[in-house]
């Protein structure tokens, strides 16, 4: 009984931590400065190329979406 | 015990409109669908790129519908109404914006619609849903003419 209270009250005071981010909350997860590149998608890019050059492969990464919680 | 953990899983789940959902009168006044048209209610936001590109074409096929049968209503779901505002003018003096929009910057709208992404647009009549698309269609102004005449 005292671990099922135990268990309770862990979810309880824990569950304000996992609140879902809805997509018309994604504002701030949409601006450039979230993005892995950063404000500079050149950076990117250049980093991604040497990369592919060294290891002779391309694609695989990234994501698809523009950060609008469409995708 | 399962019936206890059952329970913290569905709180705070949220119901979303889907085809054939009625929506509630207070809303459908709200937004003023609670009429005998089709109403388009597109959900957009400033930072939403995907809207940005889907607004010009909603607008072009506004141009092209019978406004007394249908109405095109725009939702802006910015918080910060003063982006909103200016988002919505620089779009309006491009000619790009000509339906009428609803700011909604508590989200109150939006929250009772609870859409899986942005952009959304619901097909509403007699206060049902009939259509919901969700995401971008490259075409949205073609598949808005089409969709229209089969939900009228």
């Amino acid at each position: 009984m005292k671990s099922t209270s135990l268990l309770i009250l862990i979810v309880v005071l824990f569950s304000g931590c996992v609140k879902d981010v809805k997509p018309w909350e994604k504002e701030t997860l949409a601006k450039n400065t979230m993005k892995e590149s950063g404000i500079n998608p050149i950076k990117k890019q250049f980093e991604e190329h040497i990369y592919f050059s060294k290891e002779a492969s391309k694609g695989g990464s990234g994501v698809s979406g523009g950060g609008c919680g469409c995708n | 015990m399962k019936h206890i953990i059952m329970s913290m899983l569905l709180i705070g789940s949220v119901y979303a409109y889907e085809k054939g959902d009625i929506i509630s009168d207070n809303m459908a006044a709200h937004i003023g669908c609670n009429g005998e048209k089709v109403y388009v209610v597109d959900f957009f936001a400033s930072w939403c790129g995907s809207c940005k590109k889907e607004l010009p074409l909603i607008s072009k096929a506004n141009k092209n519908i019978d406004k007394s049968q249908v109405e095109i209503i725009g939702i802006d779901v910015d918080k910060n109404i003063q982006k909103g505002l200016a988002f919505q003018e620089s779009l309006k003096a491009d000619g790009k914006l000509n339906f009428r929009i609803i700011n909604d910057p508590q989200n109150l709208i939006i929250s009772e619609f609870a859409p899986i992404g942005m952009p959304t647009l619901y097909y509403i009549k007699n206060k049902t849903v009939v259509g919901v698309i969700t995401g971008a269609v490259d075409d949205i102004d073609e598949q808005i003419l089409q969709d229209i005449k089969k939900v009228k």
